[in-house]
């Protein structure tokens, strides 16, 4: 009989915790679910393109600096990366002034070291000189690009 | 006490049903509060299932015999950590494992996302809902584990096979592997039910994924080393419908975390990692089908049971399920951009998508064909280990030579200069391996060779990865720390070196003699002299009967070693207590297994296994690659947020 009790204890607890939300709220002004809207789908999708394009960039840098892409490829990939990372961040500048600021948990990206200016013809074919550690492409907050 | 398992069972029931429909309703008309209830049904599911748990377990310590589950799977002789590891000892015991992980893993991934993807977990809660009703029903009404009996005087006792540390290990370690696949797969189907197909779902469960994935693998070697020490046919992987049951998914999850960098950073194939997200999830339903429903004969199937039907229902009705979903969500899942060479880092992952899919779908045409022979023909007929060792090579070594390729190669397009370049010393590295393993005398198995060279070259790419990323960094701790998620990768890949060559060593190079001897004769096996002493019977021991075979051993090694014929007490298995010493210099074995003849007379047979150690230190490595590719990185989680506070605005 016992362990019966305890059964009925078991849905009594669960029922309660299920009933929980309109326990809470008997009467909610607002019982619509959270959803984003198509502004923030598309900032969402902006967000995307920016972060990855600039992992592009940073992967292409890293991959340069161990020697994996030849200075004429890099010069080569390099532009039209920069390109499509300032077009990315241009739009999700129009795109936040037209709907205002919506991450209210954004950090502001922590400047990193610039990307290597592409090597000139001159340059020799070896990598550019690091002048200080060079962070390897990671999941981190993403660099702030120079301007174009 | 059983009536309290019934109670909590049917109240699991109740509330995943209620998750399923009333979430699914909620994430349909938007209603938040009926979403919050609906989730709350799913932790209080994974509440009710503790209890249920709770139960089983109490009763599988107190060996409450008037359980049939206790009785059937304990005795009062057996020792309490077995006793508990009785809980997935059996069928019912362990589909309520399945139901227990599933309900845990649901409601802690429900509960840590519900803020930065509430419109898309009002979607995930249903499909956890979804797969858990069907568990509860069969646990309620098809396979309960708290049927019960008048208590007889003593239980039927646990399989001798399994009464093993690694049976206390192996089984809740695949079932965290297999159930935790579906957690990406209840995330990508909220994703495309929910119409919000960025890749937030992605990177929510990352995490899960790898988890799975690694508790799947370092499952399948614990396995693989019980089938060594413990079933003692000589080998560790029969290529049993199990076995592969467990591979199947493995594989499809490992090109899943391959492909989906690609659409990370390219925004390319949406389709088809949702594809292999539903592929590997359906895969480890399919593979507890066949371990549930008796139906292929293996070592592993329990004896036929009701539950077949009922697997192979869920079976097909999830993957028509996943298909329509993906078929619906078609037009979003377009690529934003195309594969931009041929000779790039996505293209290296593309080729090896497609030989680890090809071999998971060729390892499952092995295990389906005996069930459609027995269709067709009304005869089984079963693929053997040349079909599988085929097929292995075919594919495996390939992909072994393409995990040393696909690091050096750039993202996006690399030249075939630079590509040279870049692969001199590797390839220099495997050259100088190859030959030298020639000149030893290694020639003899071509795949082993090419095993072997291989595995060489793949070890100088990491290495030449190592070191040009510490000298562009300067530091090779920051390097590893700022990107934990590729260096814990290649962390992984030594492991399958390890593997690779622990595979090739211990059958491409193994040396076998099969000799009868009677006490006094002797016999040499690759340098270690065995003298058959005496047969030493086991006496006194009220669990077991049996003898063994005792040899003196010189050579290689000086010692003595014991091996033998072992029946337990109310089983009518006997079991082969095989002999292995261990020579950790050479990471080889020697392994002997005796059957007895008449008389005094026995049947050795006497295996030395070269290498055969580095594939259970592979599992080592492979655990604490996967664990820095998963330790938490603040500043991941600060992108994540960022990236994921837009749907809360």
């Amino acid at each position: 009989m016992t362990w019966v009790i305890l059964g009925a204890v078991v849905a009594a607890v669960a029922v309660v915790l299920v009933a929980l939300p309109f326990l809470r709220e008997p009467q909610a002004d607002d019982d619509r679910l959270d959803a984003p809207t198509d502004a923030d789908a598309r900032r969402l999708e902006l967000i995307e393109s920016r972060d990855r394009a600039l992992a592009a960039l940073k992967e292409l840098e890293f991959d340069h600096r161990t020697g994996k892409i030849a200075d004429d490829d890099y010069r080569q990939l390099v532009s039209p990366l920069r390109q499509a990372a300032a077009v990315a961040l241009k739009s999700l500048d129009e795109e936040t002034a037209r709907y205002g600021p919506a991450m209210t948990d954004f950090e502001p990206p922590v400047p990193v070291p610039e990307p290597a200016p592409p090597p000139d013809e001159g340059t020799p074919p070896t990598p550019a000189p690091v002048p200080e550690p060079y962070p390897p492409p990671d999941e981190g907050t993403p660099p702030r690009l120079p301007e174009e | 006490m059983a009536d309290l398992g019934r109670a909590a069972l049917v109240v699991s029931l109740g509330l995943a049903f209620y998750a399923l429909v009333g979430g699914g309703y909620a994430a349909h008309t938007g209603k938040r509060r009926l979403a919050s209830s609906a989730r709350n049904a799913l932790l209080a599911c994974f509440g009710s299932t503790l209890v249920a748990a709770a139960v089983l377990a109490t009763a599988l310590a107190r060996r409450d015999f008037s359980f049939v589950y206790v009785a059937t799977h304990t005795n009062r002789t057996l020792p309490t950590v077995y006793a508990l590891s009785a809980f997935w000892g059996g069928q019912e015991g362990s589909l309520l494992l399945w139901l227990l992980v599933l309900t845990g893993y649901g409601a802690l991934a429900v509960s840590l996302n519900r803020r930065l993807l509430r419109d898309l977990v009002a979607w995930v809660v249903p499909v956890f809902g979804g797969i858990a009703t069907f568990f509860a029903f069969v646990l309620v009404a098809v396979a309960s584990p708290f049927d019960t009996q008048t208590a007889p005087v003593d239980g039927a006792g646990l399989t001798p096979s399994l009464q093993n540390p690694y049976m206390v290990a192996h089984p809740p370690m695949l079932y965290l592997g297999y159930v935790g696949l579906s957690v990406p797969f209840a995330f990508a189907a909220g994703a495309l039910l929910s119409g919000r197909t960025d890749e937030r779902w992605i990177v929510a469960t990352r995490r899960w994924t790898l988890a799975a994935w690694m508790f799947l693998g370092f499952g399948q070697l614990l396995g693989a080393h019980w089938a060594y020490v413990e079933v003692g046919w000589g080998g560790y992987y029969a290529w049993d419908p199990v076995e592969n049951a467990a591979l199947m998914p493995w594989l499809a999850s490992t090109a899943f975390l391959h492909s989906v960098m690609i659409q990370e950073r390219k925004g390319m194939l949406k389709v088809w990692n949702m594809v292999l997200v539903a592929l590997a999830f359906e895969l480890s339903l399919f593979g507890t089908f066949l371990t549930r429903s008796g139906v292929v004969n293996s070592i592993h199937s329990f004896s036929k049971s009701p539950i077949g039907g009922w697997f192979l229902s869920f079976v097909v009705i999830s993957s028509i399920f996943s298909l329509a979903v993906i078929l619906w969500r078609l037009p979003l899942l377009k690529a934003r951009t195309r594969l931009e060479s041929a000779l790039s880092r996505e293209a290296a992952f593309l080729y090896n998508n497609l030989l680890l899919v090809a071999l998971s779908l060729t390892v499952l045409w092995g295990v389906l064909f005996p069930i459609v022979t027995q269709l067709v023909k009304g005869e089984t007929r079963t693929m053997g280990r040349p079909y599988y060792d085929f097929f292995l090579r075919s594919f495996g070594l390939p992909l072994l030579l393409l995990m040393g390729i696909g690091p050096l190669i750039a993202w996006r397009k690399a030249s075939v200069r630079s590509l040279v370049r870049t692969l001199t010393w590797p390839i220099a590295t495997a050259v100088v391996a190859g030959v030298t393993l020639v000149a030893v005398g290694a020639g003899s198995s071509t795949p082993g060779l090419i095993a072997y060279t291989f595995a060489a070259f793949v070890l100088a790419t990491i290495v030449v990865e190592l070191v040009r990323g510490t000298r562009a960094t300067g530091s090779l701790t920051m390097l590893i720390a700022r990107n934990r998620r590729r260096y814990g990768g290649y962390v992984v890949h030594a492991a399958i070196v390890l593997l690779a060559i622990g595979i090739a060593g211990s059958s491409a190079y193994q040396t076998t003699r099969e000799q009868r001897l009677v006490p006094g004769q002797s016999t040499e096996v690759a340098g270690y002299h065995l003298t058959y002493e005496r047969i030493d019977p086991i006496r006194n021991d009220p669990n077991r009967t049996g003898r063994y075979a005792v040899l003196n051993v010189s050579g290689r090694w000086n010692g003595t070693l014991r091996t033998g014929q072992v029946t337990y007490t109310g089983f009518q298995e006997t079991d082969e207590d095989v002999g292995i010493k261990t020579d950790w210099l050479r990471a080889q074995d020697l392994y002997v297994i005796a059957n007895f003849d008449k008389g005094s007379a026995v049947f050795f047979k006497i295996l030395v296994k070269p290498l055969v150690n580095l594939i259970w230190l592979a599992g080592i490595v492979f655990v604490l690659g996967s664990l820095v590719a998963l330790w938490p990185d603040a500043r991941e989680q600060r992108r994540l947020v960022t990236r994921l506070a837009p749907a809360q605005a």
